[in-house]
């Protein structure tokens, strides 16, 4: 591998430079006013405009270096690299605005939580647009380290504590083991760079035991970072545990970047190649659909309850990546993955937005049944979150029907019809929980707590996600063509 | 843009009732949109060419072109008069609902027209994926109604409603999107236009059930029984009438549940056409079940509202099995009985409502000698009574008679077991007018602290309408199956072949939409 850097790749990876430097502004300032935190809103607005110049330079890059690759055929700038990218820029974004406001992360290390944040989105940025698998794990470790220590910043909640130790623990072995896929990989292919594995899958599938082995692993190292069952333990404990900003965060951005780089890794055509593998990543989707779904209803605390229901929507996509590795028209199983991704991120980053404006203090536990009276108190946030709920139950014609319409119907068009009944039905599954959160708001009366501040950054991230929720459903045919000319 | 006018001009009354700024004047208000509506529903009616099979006043858009899903309205003679029907029944459950529903009343309202809007878009929609949209929203209001505004076990109710009719619906979809498939393998480009759907050619196996058509058919099948609801997936209707307030039964019964068998006779019968006849038997007895099976349990009721629920599963029954039929008096009269279910089954939940307002009790066994008390009440009573009964010169009648002829016809059998419910119709009806009119008077009647009154003008104005279309309907049926002939000539002439064409400007000259060229040209 020859490596010269150009001029040209720092062009390309401007985005991530520019988040970068951005995300040491308010550290650094901090610094020189002797251990002084700025105005919180100031560091929000140097956040939130290194985000926004990112948005900007990466629609820049696409169109100047589309398809072009950079750093020696490390990182690509394609189609899901783009997408990708900006929904985890835009999750990112309005989970900043959640951060802002919310009791446990807006206290005295504001500046350090947008460093870490800022720098996370480095990460997904890299994980999004890596190529080789070095640069995948590369990206995936500054993602999670940032992940670790955010998980863990809240100080009064003993389970934030718990849940930074269980992912860190957990998420090491996960990398462990994705990287001792990458090594064996290696020794069977002599390259870390994903074209070469593709162009070996077909000699190797059948030939070498080891390579199997290899990309078994890399794919498992996957199905934990997007919790697929069985290696979804951590998800509740973790989404429940970390302040409600950061579960948004992990639930939406985290998730959309490691399943582009599970994208990367089906576009190598492994499934076509081994039948065992295929049957096996089946089973995992039916089982993660049933699993989270099922375990979902049980939930009475409500950031559990959407952490369950992350583990179902997985299962969801994972029927789209399945998709994507057997069909030959790569696009279309990739824009339905990349679809439902958006409209993922827009209805959970809003319901986890509700759940923060409940949110008293730090320690506050918001349950399914707190939420009652709330449409009186709050009609607003209430049709809000109900749209947002029916989002999730996929009912038209909000966004998270097209979603799933979108991943069945490219199931359906490889002969995967049992995978997409299968996930209708787990969808009807589904309606009963997410059907609680609104026969309680409206169906009972109580006087639900709230949050002391006006907490208007959050209403903000709410009332956007709820429009998109209803508006990109209705233009979901345009937004999939262009997703599917693109990637 | 006449049927766009009407399937959105609801949601548009909607959105202005939400808007508004105070409860104040908030019922005439909804009352004159519903009577808008109603009036431009009628422009339907006046330019409808009733000579003609064909898709009437299309109004066809590409929505999502990738996947040849449009945004298709059409109307012909199978729809026509569903829609009359739910924009007919609008104006009256909100003025039957005047002082019944006092909790956050715009609320109501709003949900109201946006259920108004999700029935029309479901008779109305000839592009499966659009008509999934509007089926599946429907659930949504209802769903609120029922949960707001409805009785003691109001949640559970709801929840089965919704969960029940979401089941059926979502294999619904997968078929949708199977047969988006095929039209893209027999025409070449994905369509999800339901003219598309109809042409395509289906390969049937006899006897087998795991052949393509016959799981399509009862995919599709399914989600309509359930919404029907054919006998064993009834047991949410009960539940969700006797929740549900006045308004929410009447609209449930008069018009939601034509949504599923609207779907068997648009839907289901002529896409799979050999699957349809071939298992006409299954449907068939299942709907002579559930004639027989509603009446039976109908009778022991102590629960008049549950009594009434019951009766609509006998009913559907009537309508089921005269669909599967498949010859003009079968589907004529499951149509004209569709129709009179609306009428009479809406009009005994706004009567029961009526008296609910003024005693708080559904128990037949606290009345008795109502007639006495209450002569105007009675007689309205009376009257639907013999209309749900089918007692001839009232609209009932010319309905089941219809059915029973064509499933003579075709299944004689099945008609000899489904006049017996004929007899059990009379026999619970009559016996619960017995109980709640005649006789010694009952605890209710006999309480002089609160004396009952009889009907008010805005409650007879409520009732007259309805019963002026008992009779109109019962005398006069020819006036109303007239404009359904062509359709329903067609769909026996073409049985198992059936196509619909889009009737094209040239020979209408009221229809100014430029028809686009539709996919399938073979």
């Amino acid at each position: 591998m020859n490596s010269e850097v150009a001029l040209l790749d720092i062009l390309k990876v401007s985005p991530m430079i520019v988040l970068f430097l951005v995300s040491l502004i308010p550290i650094t300032v901090k610094v020189l006013r002797g251990n002084v935190e700025q105005a919180p809103m100031a560091t929000l607005i140097q956040g939130l405009g290194g985000i926004i110049a990112a948005i900007v330079l990466m629609f820049f890059v696409h169109e100047v270096f589309m398809g072009l690759p950079a750093f020696s055929n490390a990182l690509v700038f394609d189609g899901v690299t783009k997408w990708m990218g900006l929904i985890a820029l835009f999750a990112a974004g309005g989970s900043l605005l959640l951060m802002y406001d919310n009791a446990a992360t807006n206290g005295s290390q504001f500046s350090e939580l947008m460093f870490l944040t800022l720098n996370c989105v480095v990460g997904m940025l890299i994980l999004a647009s890596a190529v080789d698998l070095l640069m995948v794990f590369i990206g995936l470790e500054i993602m999670s380290l940032s992940l670790y220590l955010m998980i863990g910043m809240s100080h009064e909640q003993k389970l934030s504590k718990e849940a930074a130790i269980k992912y860190f623990i957990l998420g090491s072995f996960a990398s462990a083991i994705f990287l001792y896929g990458v090594a064996l990989l290696f020794g069977t292919v002599g390259s870390t760079y994903i074209p070469d594995v593709v162009a070996k899958t077909g000699d190797l599938i059948d030939t070498s035991r080891v390579f199997v082995f290899g990309i078994s692993m890399v794919i498992l190292g996957f199905c934990f970072k997007v919790s697929i069952v069985p290696f979804h333990m951590w998800t509740p404990d973790v989404y429940q545990g970390s302040p409600t900003p950061h579960t948004a965060f992990m639930a939406t951005a985290v998730k959309a970047v490691s399943f582009a780089a599970f994208l990367r890794i089906m576009e190598t055509k492994i499934l076509i190649g081994s039948e065992n593998l295929l049957d096996f990543l089946q089973w995992l989707a039916v089982i993660t659909m049933i699993v989270g779904n099922v375990a979902a209803i049980m939930q009475n605390n409500f950031k559990r309850m959407l952490a369950y229901s992350s583990v179902a929507h997985s299962g969801y996509i994972l029927v789209g990546v399945i998709t994507t590795g057997v069909s030959d028209d790569v696009n279309f199983g990739a824009a339905s993955v990349v679809f439902y991704l958006v409209a993922y991120a827009l209805m959970t980053l809003g319901a986890f937005a509700v759940v923060a404006l409940m949110e008293r203090t730090e320690g506050t536990i918001v349950n399914i049944d707190d939420l009652a009276g709330y449409a009186k108190k709050r009609p607003g946030m209430a049709l809000c979150l109900t749209m947002f709920m029916l989002s999730l139950a996929g009912i038209p014609p909000m966004v998270g029907f097209f979603g799933k319409f979108y991943i069945f119907t490219g199931a359906i068009g490889q002969g995967l019809i049992w995978l997409a009944v299968w996930g209708v039905l787990n969808s009807v599954i589904s309606v009963y929980y997410y059907l609680r959160p609104i026969v309680v708001m409206y169906m009972k009366e109580g006087d639900p707590i709230e949050a002391s501040t006006p907490m208007n950054a959050t209403r903000v991230a709410i009332i956007v996600s709820a429009v998109m929720v209803v508006f990109l459903g209705l233009v979901s045919g345009p937004i999939f063509e262009i997703f599917e000319k693109a990637l | 843009m006449l049927l766009t006018a009407v399937v959105f001009l609801p949601l548009l009354f909607s959105l202005i009732i939400g808007l508004w700024p105070t409860e104040k004047n908030l019922r005439p208000l909804a009352l004159g949109l519903a009577l808008i509506e109603f009036v431009v529903s009628l422009v339907i009616l006046q330019r409808f060419d009733s000579a003609t099979a064909s898709l009437q006043m299309v109004e066809q858009y590409p929505w999502i072109e990738r996947f040849g899903i449009s945004y298709f309205f059409g109307v012909d003679g199978l729809s026509l008069w569903l829609v009359l029907l739910t924009t007919f029944l609008q104006p009256i459950v909100i003025l039957g609902s005047w002082n019944s529903i006092q909790k956050s009343m715009k609320g109501f309202q709003v949900c109201m027209f946006v259920l108004q809007t999700a029935m029309l878009g479901t008779f109305l929609a000839m592009d499966a994926v659009f008509f999934y949209l509007f089926w599946e929203l429907s659930l949504i209001p209802m769903y609120f109604l029922i949960g707001i505004w409805g009785g003691p076990r109001r949640i559970y109710a709801t929840v089965k409603f919704f969960i029940f009719t979401m089941f059926g619906s979502v294999l619904m979809l997968v078929a949708i999107i199977y047969m988006m498939y095929l039209t893209q393998d027999a025409f070449g480009q994905m369509s999800a236009s339901l003219l598309d759907f109809y042409k395509l050619d289906i390969p049937f196996v006899g006897g087998q059930f795991f052949s393509l058509q016959t799981l399509l058919f009862f995919a599709f099948a399914l989600a309509f029984a359930i919404k029907v609801p054919v006998f064993p997936f009834h047991t949410w209707l009960p539940d969700a009438h006797v929740e549900a307030p006045t308004p929410g039964s009447v609209i449930l019964a008069g018009v939601m549940l034509k949504m599923g068998t609207y779907g068997f006779m648009r839907w289901t019968i002529p896409m799979f056409p050999e699957a349809a006849q071939y298992w006409a038997w299954l449907f068939m007895m299942v709907g002579v079940i559930g004639i027989i099976y509603g009446a039976v349990v109908a009778m022991v009721q102590p629960d008049f509202k549950k009594l009434v629920a019951y009766s609509s599963v006998s009913h559907m029954g009537y309508i089921l099995i005269g669909l599967f039929a498949f010859n003009e008096f079968g589907l004529g009269g499951g149509l004209y009985q569709m129709l009179n279910h609306g009428i009479s089954t809406g009009a005994l939940f706004l009567l029961i409502g009526m008296i609910y307002e003024r005693t708080h009790s559904r128990e037949i066994s606290r009345y008795g000698g109502l007639a006495a008390v209450l002569p105007v009440f009675s007689i309205c009573f009376f009257i639907i009574t013999m209309s749900s009964i089918g007692v001839p010169l009232t609209n009932g009648f010319v309905g089941e008679f219809l059915v029973l002829l064509g499933t003579f016809k075709a299944e004689p059998v099945f008609a000899y077991v489904a006049v017996s419910g004929v007899v059990l119709g009379a026999v619970y009806m009559l016996w619960m007018f017995k109980r709640i009119f005649f006789g010694q008077p009952g605890e209710l009647v006999k309480d002089t602290h609160h004396p009952l009154h009889d009907l008010s003008w805005r409650e007879i104005a409520v009732m007259v309408p309805l019963i002026i279309m008992v009779f109109w309907m019962g005398v006069f049926p020819g006036t109303f199956l007239n404009y359904s002939r062509a359709s329903i000539d067609h769909m026996v002439q073409t049985k198992g072949k059936y196509n619909l064409t889009i009737q094209t400007p040239a020979n209408n000259p009221n229809s100014q939409v430029v028809i686009q060229a539709n996919v399938g040209a073979h």
